[in-house]
């Protein structure tokens, strides 16, 4: 019996090459890009999985152009032959080619065409329209049936039911899906109310496949994006889908309801804030009001009649018509100002200086003089005194002083 | 007037008449004109109905405004 054929390691290296490269010849492999890593050399070095198995993979530098920068988690097609790489007795796959496929081919179109239109300046910040803060007009673009619709008018009718929304219907999925987008933004851009144009349009759709959403990343419709006379906002698919058209809208929303959410203000903080208004503005006239009534004491004592008749039931009316309105101020927490209110109404009438006159009082002054009489030294017989009683004056001259 | 423009001058009435420096007059006459506003504002506010429309395309190139039916 021969001795068993004892073969060196590099010899049975070159046989297994051998045997790998012409049993199996040139075949197409397709898996899961992983650890990619270009050499200094110009090679390119990854690795293919699925779920079970990995295998190297290298590209030689000018084997054939890159159709794509080749990424992390893309899917790939390689073309080449299985072979041994001898120094080291691992066997790998020399790729002669390398194409993304599905969501990988999706994916590199998707990169290029956002450097494309990054680098002509679609995406640039100083292209962003500011939204108004209080919008009247707004304008949607998507599926009439979908739930995008529904989800965007759930929100405005709670949040800010003061607008008025007008749907631009556009299949937002499938071949016809990109004319009808460019077809709806047009129509959407003339768009007047009363004359005046839209605040801006929601322009979106709700989540799905990388495939559903190829309409919002198609170049097309990014420009007629960009050339839209009013503002757009992005509102497509879920938090994590990101599309060509969120970088070049002038506001991205992460889903529908957010647009609606993000666009609007909140009715419901609008109106305590007009409550809020309305109070401040009890406070300042009761401030006014007792200013208003302090002065009055003082200037009654100085001088009691001095103030018209008229002027005195102009100020009760005005205040009588300020009280009722007060009273009947919708649906606010205001009760103790109009309490306080009340109060220093009260407190005027009582310091009306006919009240005293009304019970048979009067005011006595030396005529051409303005303080009130309080004592009979302050006048003398002979002299021409004033007596203002609630209705009408007298005028007489002094006989006699007594008890003085 | 524009809720905008009625929320702006609400706020350029109250903080007017805030200063104090106005007569009883012009304060008593600002604050009822400020209280009107609110209230106007405020019954705006809660009778707001949302409106829906939608674009629709009749015959070729022929477009119609009709309510949209939400339910």
């Amino acid at each position: 019996m021969n001795d068993p054929r004892v073969y060196t390691v590099s010899e049975l290296n070159r046989e297994a090459r051998g045997l790998l490269e012409t049993a199996l010849g040139e075949v197409w492999m397709k898996g899961e890009v992983v650890a990619p890593k270009a050499a200094a050399s110009g090679h390119l070095y990854f690795a293919l999985k699925d779920a079970e198995a990995r295998i190297d993979v290298v590209r030689f530098r000018g084997r054939s152009p890159a159709l794509a920068p080749i990424e992390e988690g893309m899917v790939v097609l390689v073309f080449g032959r299985l072979t041994v790489y001898e120094p080291q007795g691992r066997y790998q796959f020399v790729a002669s080619l390398v194409q993304p496929v599905g969501a990988g081919l999706l994916h590199a179109a998707f990169e290029r065409l956002k450097e494309k239109l990054r680098l002509e300046g679609l995406f640039d910040p100083a292209r962003k329209r500011p939204l108004p803060p209080f919008p009247e007009r707004i304008g949607v673009i998507t599926s009439p049936t979908g739930a995008a619709f529904h989800d965007i008018v759930a929100v405005l009718a709670r949040r800010w039911p003061l607008a008025h929304v007008v749907l631009f219907p556009s299949s937002v999925q499938g071949d016809a899906a990109p004319a009808e987008l460019i077809l709806a933004l047009a129509r959407a851009g003339r768009f007047t109310i009363d004359g005046q144009p839209l605040d801006f349009v929601i322009f979106g759709r709700g989540g799905g496949s990388a495939e559903d959403l190829a309409a919002f990343n198609d170049e097309r419709v990014a420009r007629a994006l960009s050339a839209s006379p009013i503002p757009v906002v992005s509102a497509v698919g879920h938090d994590v889908d990101v599309t060509i058209s969120d970088f070049v809208a002038d506001l991205r929303a992460p889903t529908p309801s957010a647009a609606a959410e993000q666009t609007t203000p909140d009715v419901a903080e609008i109106s305590a804030s007009v409550e809020r208004s309305a109070r401040r503005l009890v406070q300042a006239i009761s401030a006014r009001l007792l200013d208003a009534e302090r002065a009055w004491r003082s200037a009654l004592r100085a001088s009691l009649v001095r103030e018209p008749r008229r002027a005195i039931e102009t100020r009760e009316q005005r205040l009588d018509a300020a009280v009722a309105r007060l009273a009947a101020f919708p649906r606010t927490r205001l009760a103790p100002q109009i309490e306080r209110l009340r109060h220093l109404e009260e407190v005027l009438r009582l310091s009306d200086p006919r009240r005293p006159l009304a019970r048979g009082y009067s005011i006595t002054y030396n005529v051409g003089d303005t303080t009130p009489l309080r004592s009979g030294r302050e006048t003398a017989p002979g002299k021409l005194i004033e007596t203002v009683l609630a209705s009408g004056r007298l005028r007489s001259r002094v006989e006699e002083v007594r008890d003085a | 007037m524009k809720i905008e423009e009625a929320l702006a001058k609400l706020e350029e009435i109250t903080a007017r008449l805030e200063r104090g420096d106005l007569a009883l007059d012009e304060a008593i006459e600002l604050f009822e004109q400020g209280l009107a506003m609110a209230a106007a504002t405020k019954r705006d506010l809660d009778a707001a109905r949302l409106r829906i429309d939608q674009v629709v395309e009749r015959a070729k190139d022929t477009l119609s405004v009709e309510p949209f039916d939400v339910s």
